[in-house]
């Protein structure tokens, strides 16, 4: 019998979709053994009956032994899809980065909701100032949640989109009911490039600035981006978008480092809670680049874990002591 | 009570009677610095606490900050003075550290004062029991901690 998938997005992009499609091949041999019950970004179907017969305070989604989650919690109604989905669903996923930690959404967890409406829908230059309607629309919560915050998530699988070789294998190890688990390695152990643990000099480039490489030179002749002076995320960034498998006589490579861009950071903490922030400005100093260059160093170093309360408005400052 | 204009002027300023301070102190000098400190009955104040590491350079900046968002008002580093490491450079990875730690005071909204780097050499107690009086008078100059639990 297939196994019954109910798949929602949340607070998204629908990138995380497009990872599942973008499984290629594989997926056709695996379709088979999966029923898509309920998938509002392929599939239409209406939570309360397709013509609104149904009972208007009761989310319907059927019955399913695996709900995949991508997207974080932003306002009411994603609250109330994710409990409708915990309490339908078997084994809960939580897909992508903004699932796991918030994602780039979260970003706006730097400001109270008031501010952000402010500044979004107030005082910015080129908009025309209103008030955010108040009915029929969902209210916004205070801040982005991750999923975990609001119900309990049985898999985690991170990434901004996230990769599908791990997509793949989770539904793989659900459907022979083996245990999943993402390798607790960073980008960096997975990366081919070449160390001399040692930064070029002081101060952090820009990725657009010329990066020393040769394109399709061996890996081992290009030298680590961070230590040629980019802010690089890979020592922070738990391991995985490299993919699982390797093509014949191919090394595994990271995402980004093979498309000779520096790692963003992505795939969210490699221990669970650390903050990325803290850890890479450790780094940094520790291999003697200028710490104080990154710019926007809260939303650069936290880019895709505001929730859990990573990201939050600052504490107001105590007045400086008054001097005598 | 207090008494005159000055005092109450005085206890005006303390908007933190009794904040909690952490100072890690490196094994080889300031460690053994507190120990001549204590030794010479040198009076410091009792809101220390001290956590002794091998090196100053052991100390990573999410131990400090850990500190500071779980509830401690300051947190010092203490280490031997620079070229005198037992383990040769560990003290200039803390200096570098600790420039990164005062970036990162400003991004958890903390004030500049929670955070102290000081060299203190074994033979230093006076100087180790002056900067501990300093650290912990700073600190009741400053609010708890926003970051205080409970
Ligand atoms: S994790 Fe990234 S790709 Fe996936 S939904 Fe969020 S923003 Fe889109
Ligand atoms: S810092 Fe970046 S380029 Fe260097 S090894 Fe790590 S992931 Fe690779
Ligand atoms: S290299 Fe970093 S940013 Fe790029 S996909 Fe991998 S984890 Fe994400
Ligand atoms: S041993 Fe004292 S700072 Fe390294």
């Amino acid at each position: 019998m297939p196994v019954k998938v109910a798949e929602e997005w949340l607070n998204i992009c629908g990138g995380c979709e497009v990872s599942i499609l973008d499984i290629g091949e594989p997926l056709l041999d695996l379709l088979p053994n999966l029923e898509f019950v309920h998938m509002p970004v392929l599939m239409d179907h209406k939570y309360h009956g397709q013509t609104g017969e149904g009972d208007p305070h009761k989310i319907d989604i059927p019955d399913a032994d695996v709900g995949i989650i991508s997207g974080g919690i932003r306002n009411e109604k994603e609250k109330q899809v994710a409990l409708a989905m915990r309490a339908k669903c078997k084994t809960v996923v939580a897909l992508g980065s903004c699932a796991c930690y918030g994602g780039i959404p979260a970003l706006a967890n730097m400001w109270s909701l008031t501010d952000m409406c402010d500044k979004v829908y107030k005082d910015s230059k080129s908009t025309e100032k209103a008030d955010t309607p108040k009915t029929d629309l969902p209210p916004l919560l205070d801040r982005v949640y991750a999923l975990d915050e609001v119900i309990k998530v049985d898999l985690a699988i991170p990434g901004c989109p996230t990769s599908s070789d791990w997509i793949k294998e989770a539904l793989l190890s659900l459907l022979s009911g083996k245990p999943f688990a993402m390798p607790d390695k960073s980008v960096c152990d997975e990366c081919p490039t070449k160390r001399e643990k040692k930064a070029s000099g002081g101060t952090i480039k820009r990725p657009l600035e010329n990066m020393a490489f040769k394109q399709d030179a061996p890996w081992e002749e290009t030298r680590c981006f961070m230590e040629q002076g980019y802010l690089c995320l890979g020592p922070v960034t738990r391991a995985g978008c490299a993919g699982m498998s390797m093509e014949a006589g191919e090394a595994k490579v990271p995402r980004c480092i093979k498309g000779y861009m520096p790692c963003r950071g992505c795939f969210g903490p490699v221990k669970k809670g650390s903050n990325p922030l803290v850890d890479m400005m450790g780094a940094l100093s520790s291999i003697g680049l200028k710490a104080d260059q990154v710019s926007d160093r809260r939303a650069m170093l936290s880019r895709y874990v505001g929730g859990h309360g990573m990201l939050k408005p600052l504490p107001a400052k105590a007045p400086a002591p008054v001097k005598k | 009570m207090a008494e005159t204009v000055m005092e109450q002027e005085q206890q005006a300023e303390i908007l933190n009677p009794d904040p909690v301070v952490i100072a890690f102190c490196c094994n080889w000098c300031s460690y053994t610095g507190a120990d001549l400190a204590g030794t010479s009955r040198l009076q410091y104040p009792p809101q220390i606490r001290i956590i002794r590491v091998m090196c100053s350079g052991m100390v990573h900046p999410n131990l400090v900050i850990d500190a500071l968002t779980k509830g401690a008002d300051g947190v010092m580093i203490c280490g031997c003075h620079l070229g005198d490491c037992h383990y040769i450079d560990g003290n200039y990875k803390t200096e570098k550290r600790a420039d990164a730690i005062k970036l990162m005071l400003e991004d958890f909204g903390l004030e500049p004062e929670r955070f102290r780097l000081e060299w203190v050499s074994a033979s230093e107690g006076p100087k180790f029991a002056q900067v501990m009086t300093d650290m912990v008078a700073a600190l009741k100059r400053l609010p708890p901690s926003s970051y205080k639990v409970g």
